[in-house]
């Protein structure tokens, strides 16, 4: 085999590959190690580097709340980068230092770098965090959403001047405009977390918590659970979906209708599932599923993602949901359904994969 | 010796009384807020007010603990002054040493407890 010319970092083909680095291939010859010790720091580095972009990352300044954080950010960093390497600098020279009468200087240090710089510090940073605090407690919301968090998914309840519109685990948001949520729990802590969009809030049982989200680029975000729940807390996930405002409006009027005739016309996946019991925990309106324990399901098929936000929402995810329910989300408070026939399974899937 | 001394030389009171007035003022603080913002979402002026008022009762109790601190140590400094024995001297100037840091440290505390209401207009 001839010797192939290796790239920096990645993942780093197996050594039985570089035949050029000697007879035996499991011992590296020293240009390798460093090859090697490269790649390894990439391979460590990826997951931070990743964190810097794409969904999840409050580096996309994709909501106004998430950009009057970053700017908070910035300076932070800044400041804490200039002591860091102050204070190494400080070390070095108290290593290096020579001097015999030292007495003066350390009380100096003592009582400057101990306690009045980092009292400044303190009190510089406690004043810029409240100003932060203020603004993002300042904006006006102009539609108001309410999510509970739930073991292990989002109940969403729009509140709009026609009634309350019930979804799950996929929030939508016009552009531009400001959202109020109001966090609560049925159960236990969770904490609602969209980092592209804005801050981190607690949903604690009994008490409401206000946060507000003002999106400003068009996309879909995630979001997470960022408080442990107990068993499937990781796989707790949703996706908040920015439209723009006409979208959405058209959006929330089609989520307050009943399901859509093409699926209420599926007569045996619509008995499917009332047989089946599925009805007892989940709504679907328009029939006479209207179950509360687990996420209304009327227009489903409208969600990008199954399961709270772990799988996109195909045919064959959902199949296997139904079947391998603790297999998709170990924990899971959705009974499994593996003996359902193949021919009231297809119903089924049918059925659900039209509630537009 | 006579039983109890509270504030006379070589009590350790002096020592307590700073984190005390810190700790009074960071209930109360708490206390005001909550029972006012509970009672519906009324401006916060009085609310400013009333912390403003318990906030400089407090310095003016750490200040006067701080002074007392003053008296005991000898000077606010006194460089290469030891206590290496145990006597009554000794134990004044360590003790005053003691108070009058903690009662430095206390203030800036109870200003930074103060310092949310002068941002917040509103619960
Ligand atoms: C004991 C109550 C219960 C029964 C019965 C039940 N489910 Fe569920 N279901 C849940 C819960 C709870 C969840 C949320 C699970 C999670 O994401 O952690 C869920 C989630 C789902 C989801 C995903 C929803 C979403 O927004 O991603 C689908 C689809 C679903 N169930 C379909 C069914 C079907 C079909 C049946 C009947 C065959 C059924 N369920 C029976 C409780 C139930
Ligand atoms: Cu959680």
């Amino acid at each position: 085999m001839p010797p192939q010319p290796r790239p920096l970092g990645g993942q780093s083909p197996p050594v039985e590959q570089a035949p050029a680095c000697g007879v035996d291939p499991a011992k590296l010859c020293q240009g390798e190690y460093a090859i090697r010790v490269k790649s390894h720091i990439a391979v460590l580095a990826a997951p931070l580097l990743t964190g810097c972009g794409g969904r999840h990352s409050w580096l996309a300044g994709a909501g106004a709340e998430a950009r009057i954080i970053e700017t908070l950010f910035w300076p932070f960093l800044f400041g804490a980068a200039v002591l860091w390497l102050a204070v190494m600098a400080l070390a070095i020279a108290a290593f290096r230092s020579r001097r015999e009468e030292t007495r003066g200087l350390v009380r100096a240090i003592i009582i400057g770098g101990g306690a009045i710089v980092p009292g400044i510090i303190v009190a510089a940073l406690l004043v810029i965090g409240l100003v932060t605090l203020r603004a993002l407690a300042a904006m006006q919301p102009g539609l108001s959403v309410q999510v509970d968090g739930e073991q292990w998914w989002w109940r969403v309840v729009y509140d709009t001047p026609a009634g309350a519109v019930v979804t799950a685990n996929e929030i939508r948001l016009p552009r531009g405009e400001t959202a109020e949520l109001l966090l609560s729990s049925d159960d236990v802590i969770h904490a609602f977390w969209a980092p592209a969009l804005g801050g981190k809030m607690d949903m604690i049982p009994g008490r409401t918590n206000r946060l507000t989200l003002t999106p400003l680029t068009p996309g879909s975000w995630g979001g997470l659970c960022a408080e442990y729940c107990g068993g499937a807390h990781a796989q707790m996930r949703f996706d908040v979906t920015v439209m723009e405002p006409a979208a959405f409006g058209d959006w929330l009027a089609a989520e307050a209708e009943p399901a859509s005739a093409q699926a209420l016309a599926r007569q045996d996946g619509l008995s499917v599932f009332l047989d089946s019991g599925c009805g007892a925990c989940h709504s679907v309106r328009g029939t006479e599923a209207a179950g509360q324990v687990g996420p209304d399901l009327t227009h489903f098929a409208a969600r990008q993602r199954l399961g709270a936000g772990i799988a996109p929402l195909t045919d064959a995810a959902l199949r296997r949901w139904i079947t391998r329910t603790q297999d998709m989300k170990p924990g899971v408070e959705m009974p499994a359904y593996p003996d359902l026939s193949p021919e009231a399974l297809d119903a089924l899937v049918g059925f659900l994969m039209a509630l537009k | 010796m006579t039983y109890p001394r509270l504030i006379d030389d070589g009590s350790v009171w002096i020592v307590v009384i700073p984190p005390v007035i810190w700790a009074a003022h960071f209930l109360t603080c708490y206390w005001v807020a909550a029972v006012w913002c509970a009672s519906g979402a009324a401006p916060l002026t009085p609310v400013v007010w009333a912390i403003a008022a318990i906030t400089v009762a407090a310095l003016g109790g750490i200040g006067w603990a701080a002074v007392v601190a003053v008296r005991r140590y000898g000077g606010l400094r006194r460089p290469g002054r030891h206590v290496s024995r145990d006597e009554p001297e000794g134990r004044k100037a360590f003790l005053g040493h003691v108070a009058l840091l903690l009662a430095s440290l206390n203030g800036v505390a109870v200003l930074f407890t103060a310092l949310p209401v002068l941002v917040f207009r509103q619960c």
